[in-house]
């Protein structure tokens, strides 16, 4: 009973549909491998099978540190995720704790208003918001994105870890406050400690989204050295000079790596964040 | 979205507050919480929110700010092909991509959830295509699309499939086949580690016990685990449709909204006719008339989770 | 020079509209000004006072300047004026950058920088400086001064720099145009191709109307090597093959009223047509998606035959392919029934008025049109760049390289935008919304030669009635 039978099905049921998966959601990533590492000749000689390199080069990569700001791009775009993170999920926990557990006037409408932020995206404010970075002087600055970025990662921070303060027993709590803790004391040690699931769910998806954004970056933060990872590879490398695939899929590569690392170590804790703060809250 | 978590408020802690400390008292405390998320979002969103309705009942061009006009503006539209095409894109663009999405997404996680080798790797690998950034993956697309180095074309030839070089960004129904096949890739992990986190909220014993009455494969399926999952699958899809209708990055890279702007989307025309032809009051009615359509969304959602949450 | 007092009202006019940005005071402004000014002055009065005169005036030190302009298809020419940008800064302590954007992402990104800020000096393409007029700085004192030094502007540019009196950027040029094609491939093909330095010698270029091109597409085509044009969402190949390809069949976008729409011509439906069944004959199919750079490639991979493009391919086969180079020639684009043209307008550099350093833009766009700046700039790109002054027209780099020959015959045969009317906001907005272009696209994927340019001529109806 046990035996091929369930190999068999375990064959089709899981490993080729897996395969089916990897082939369809990784091909690309091979291809763009595989094109930074062609030296440009090679690479428009159409007689060449265009899917294996026939020699194999490093100087798109060294092209990128050489003859571009690849190194100020990821300085950049390090210091604004980052910041931008760290802001949004500050807000997040005292918004979510605030929309989980306490009853003050407005709260409703509040919690309402921002949820429904989530639903109002970059490109519908791009326009205006120019203005207003621009009226701040915020142009050009990390400011313009650090302030911006959390407009779109505070509804999901905060609708993800209201969630998931909601599955804390509030008599944990309880308990705390009545040994004399006060509300903001108990937040800070027993609540955040008990959600670090959670807050490392927010955490990593707001610094996804920051380090991917594009928009926003593109239009508020992009002369001369001050731009981020994606927008230095589009503006900067796609140059008019015909052979400029090769360091802008080394730039892809290199730009596509810090996040996959990221994940690579954190993604149970992401995906049991996500079935806490979302899915069960 | 399960409702075990949600509590009574418990009287004798609120209470107790009064008379000590303002950070004690819940009315003081929780808006003092609120504060500086509220502000950010007030100055950066709601605030151009706002200036984006005043921008687009007027005449504003790029540098010069512009006379009242009613609602001439999305009366125009109406009327430009450009705008009906661009929208008839949108739509397209977003409900044919999301249920793929969304099966796609399902059957990945099933296969994610199962007891696979180097489950980990395996999982961080599936993702990538959502989490790397857009605009470069969309890079990568853009080479496998090219007219002449594209590898797919190669292959198809190689394999004596096709005699010429395929035109997938410069023919009419392939640009926008092409663009979606992108997004679908970029969206499908979403969906899986989404409906994945949902799975693993499926008590083991429910399915023990179901395997135990004798219920096969399909049957537990379909009443165990679909009715606890139909919650986080619904939500993905709502945000999945607004992320979809709101989309600009993929497209802008690809194809720019060409050819003769069969890709056009909402984000994609604001910005040609915004920035690029510097109609900035025009520009904004363009996005805005996302706001509707995501409006509708909104309320959907809300209704959802006020059931569920409530 | 009488620019000095103009051009101290002039910078108090725009610090008053550079509304959001700290203000220089008056006072610091009309000094700054007065410097520039006098700069300027000098340009106008002889070679011996050219050259820079050493240090720039205190104010300069420590402010920033940042330009912007498109990526260059010649790279020697981009990194040359990168170069000369840092070379400036570093004289006058100045933090200077160069940036450079796609083509299709120059006009986004300066019309949000008009918004937003960022920017000091900024390339406009022809038709821009009628769309951002409100938002620029009047440069007619410094652009005056030195068209009188270098004999004044060319014809292509002297229509489309000026709105109304003013000059609101200083035309440098603009990049070139031609047909390019393999001169043995056209020749098994069955064309009289002359050799190019017979060409050049005698003038008698390949000459060629659009039906005899595309009846060679033909041939070429069945030989494996058609021909390529782009049309996508791209400012560059795509309008200059789409305007001048309606002009030589009669149509336009409006008359010379500047109001009444002549866009739907039967001669223009039949010559569309034409080119449907052609794209199919003749043409590389993939070419709707294409945008700038992809005609170059192709061309470089020995994928096409002909194409219209800039000397730019020519410039990377020299380098790169050197078979490409020797077995490559130009000539004028092809003519029709109403003659034979080419889309020119100038380039401009513009100051922007909301740029926190108005006086340095100004002083580094007074140190850049000298001879020597200029000059450099010009030659490395070795033809690619048409000057917009008629004194560079006598430059010795003409007479180089026979294979360039045609290029030198195209301003005569160049018109701006909007021709016959004149170049001004609705030509540049009918040019951003890609209106032309598309027609010519929207034809050859549905089919429908006669409905195309119906939805072009309500397009451009649309633009001219305002």
């Amino acid at each position: 009973m046990v035996g091929s039978r369930t190999l068999g099905r375990q064959v089709f049921a899981v490993y080729l549909p897996l395969a089916a998966f990897l082939i369809f959601l990784l091909a690309p990533f091979y291809w763009m491998a595989i094109v930074s590492l062609k030296p440009p000749t090679d690479l428009f000689n159409l007689k060449f099978n265009p899917l294996w390199a026939r020699h194999f080069t490093a100087a798109n990569y060294t092209y990128l540190f050489h003859d571009t700001a690849f190194a100020t791009w990821t300085k950049n775009t390090l210091v604004i995720s980052t910041a931008a993170t760290a802001l949004s999920l500050v807000c997040s926990v005292l918004i979510g704790y605030a929309l989980a557990r306490l009853r003050f006037p407005g709260s409703g409408v509040m919690g309402m208003s921002i949820f429904l932020a989530y639903l109002v995206p970059p490109t519908l404010l791009f326009l205006p918001l120019a203005q207003v970075v621009g009226w701040l002087h915020l142009y050009n600055t990390y400011w313009a994105l650090i302030l911006t970025y959390p407009t779109f990662l505070i509804p999901f921070g905060s609708w993800l870890l209201m969630g998931y303060f909601r599955t804390i027993p509030r008599e944990i709590e309880e308990c705390a406050q009545i040994d004399g803790s006060s509300r903001l004391g108990t937040l800070l040690r027993i609540v955040l400690p008990l959600s670090l699931p959670g807050v490392l769910s927010a955490a990593i998806f707001s610094f996804t989204l920051s380090w991917n954004e594009f928009l926003y970056a593109l239009i508020f933060m992009s002369s001369g050295p001050l731009k981020t990872i994606p927008v230095g590879t589009v503006s900067d490398l796609i140059r008019a000079d015909v052979l400029f695939w090769g360091p802008l899929m080394a730039a892809a590569v290199l730009g596509s790596v810090p996040i996959a690392v990221i994940y690579t170590f954190f993604v149970e804790h992401y995906v049991s964040g996500l079935t806490a703060g979302a899915v069960k809250g | 979205m399960q409702t075990t978590a949600v509590q009574p408020p418990v009287p004798a802690a609120r209470h107790r507050a009064a008379g000590m400390h303002p950070l004690e008292n819940e009315r003081t405390l929780g808006l003092l919480l609120m504060l500086p998320g509220v502000l950010l979002l007030t100055v950066f969103m709601a605030y151009p929110f706002f200036l984006g309705l005043w921008l687009s009942v007027t005449d504003s061009t790029i540098g010069h700010a512009g006379r009242f006009l009613g609602i001439r503006n999305f009366v125009d539209l109406l009327g430009d092909s450009i705008f009906r095409q661009t929208a008839r894109n949108t739509f397209i663009y977003a409900l044919v991509t999301v249920p793929f999405k969304l099966a796609l997404g399902l059957g990945l996680a099933l296969v994610l959830n199962a007891d696979i080798p180097f489950r980990n790797a395996v999982r961080a690998a599936v993702l990538m295509p959502f989490i790397v950034p857009t605009a470069l993956s969309s890079l990568g697309w853009l080479m496998i699309f090219d007219p002449i180095f594209s590898p797919v074309s190669w292959l198809l030839r190689h394999w004596g499939l096709v005699a010429h070089n395929i035109n997938f960004l410069g023919s009419a129904v392939l640009a926008i086949v092409s663009v979606m096949i992108a997004n679908i890739w970029r969206g499908t992990p979403f969906f899986g580690v989404t409906i994945l986190a949902g799975l693993q909220a499926v008590p083991a014993e429910l399915h023990d016990a179901a395997a135990i009455d004798g219920a096969g494969v399909w049957h537990r399926f379909l009443h165990v685990t679909v009715p606890i999952i139909t919650g986080v699958m619904l939500i993905s899809t709502l945000f999945s449709i607004i992320m979809t209708f709101a989309d600009f990055q993929l497209i802008y890279i690809l194809t720019k909204g060409g050819p003769a702007n069969e890709t056009h989307i909402f984000g994609t025309y604001a910005y040609q006719i915004g920035l690029s032809a510097t109609e900035i009051g025009q520009g904004a009615a363009i996005a805005l008339y996302m706001f509707p359509i995501l409006a509708v969304l909104a309320v959907l959602l809300l209704r959802y989770l006020r059931r569920d949450v409530a | 020079m009488t620019g000095t007092r103009t051009a101290g009202r002039k910078g108090d006019r725009s610090s008053k509209a550079a509304a959001g940005t700290p203000r220089l005071s008056r006072r610091t402004l009309l000094k700054t000004a007065g410097a520039a000014a006098l700069g300027v002055g000098a340009l106008g009065t002889g070679p011996g006072l050219l050259r820079w005169a050493g240090a720039a005036p205190a104010v300069l030190k420590g402010t920033s300047l940042t330009t912007l302009q498109a990526t260059y298809f010649v790279p020697a020419g981009q990194d040359l004026f990168k170069k000369q940008v840092q070379q400036w800064g570093q004289a006058n302590g100045v933090n200077a950058n160069a940036d450079f954007l796609n083509w299709p992402d120059l006009q986004p990104k300066i019309s949000a920088a008009i918004q937003a800020g960022g920017y000091d000096i900024v390339e406009l393409w022809p038709g821009w400086n009628y769309l951002y007029a409100d938002s620029l700085v009047d440069l007619t004192d410094m652009t005056e001064a030195y068209a009188k030094r270098d004999g004044g502007l060319e014809a292509f540019a002297a229509a489309d720099a000026k709105v109304g009196a003013r000059y609101l950027g200083i035309p440098h040029g603009q990049t070139n145009d031609a047909l390019n094609y393999r001169i043995s491939w056209l020749r098994e093909a069955g064309a009289n191709v002359p050799d190019p330095a017979e060409q050049a010698r005698t003038g008698k270029i390949l000459d060629l109307t659009w039906d005899q091109f595309f009846a060679l597409g033909k041939k070429l085509k069945a030989a494996g090597h058609p021909i390529g044009q782009a049309f996508g969402h791209s400012q560059g190949d795509p309008p200059s093959w789409a305007y001048p390809y309606m002009w030589s069949h009669g149509a336009m976008e409006v008359e010379r009223d500047g109001k009444t729409v002549a866009f739907n011509k039967p001669m223009f439906v039949d010559a569309v047509k034409k080119l449907v069944s052609a794209w199919k004959e003749s043409f590389d199919e993939t070419g709707l998606s294409w945008d700038d750079s992809s005609n170059n490639k192709a061309f470089l991979a020995g994928q096409i035959a002909a194409t219209l493009n800039g000397s730019s391919i020519y410039a990377a086969a020299l380098k790169d392919y050197p078979d490409i180079a020797k077995d490559m020639c130009h000539t004028m684009t092809p003519r029709g029934p109403a003659g034979r043209f080419a889309l020119l307008g100038t380039r401009t550099l513009a100051v922007l008025k909301n740029s926190k350093n108005i006086a340095g833009a100004k002083e580094f766009l007074a140190w850049w049109f000298q001879d020597k700046q200029y000059g450099d700039w010009l030659h490395v790109q070795a033809g690619y760049n048409l000057p917009a002054m008629r004194k560079w027209a006598k430059d010795p780099m003409w007479g180089k390289d026979p294979v360039m020959y045609a290029f030198s015959k195209e301003a005569s045969i160049g018109r701006d935008q909007g021709w016959a009317g004149p170049p001004n906001s609705k030509s540049g907005l009918a040019f951003s919304k890609y209106i032309i272009v598309d027609t010519y696209a929207k034809a050859i994927q549905s089919g429908d030669a006669a409905g195309a340019i119906k939805w072009g001529a309500d397009q451009l109806e649309a633009i001219y009635s305002r």
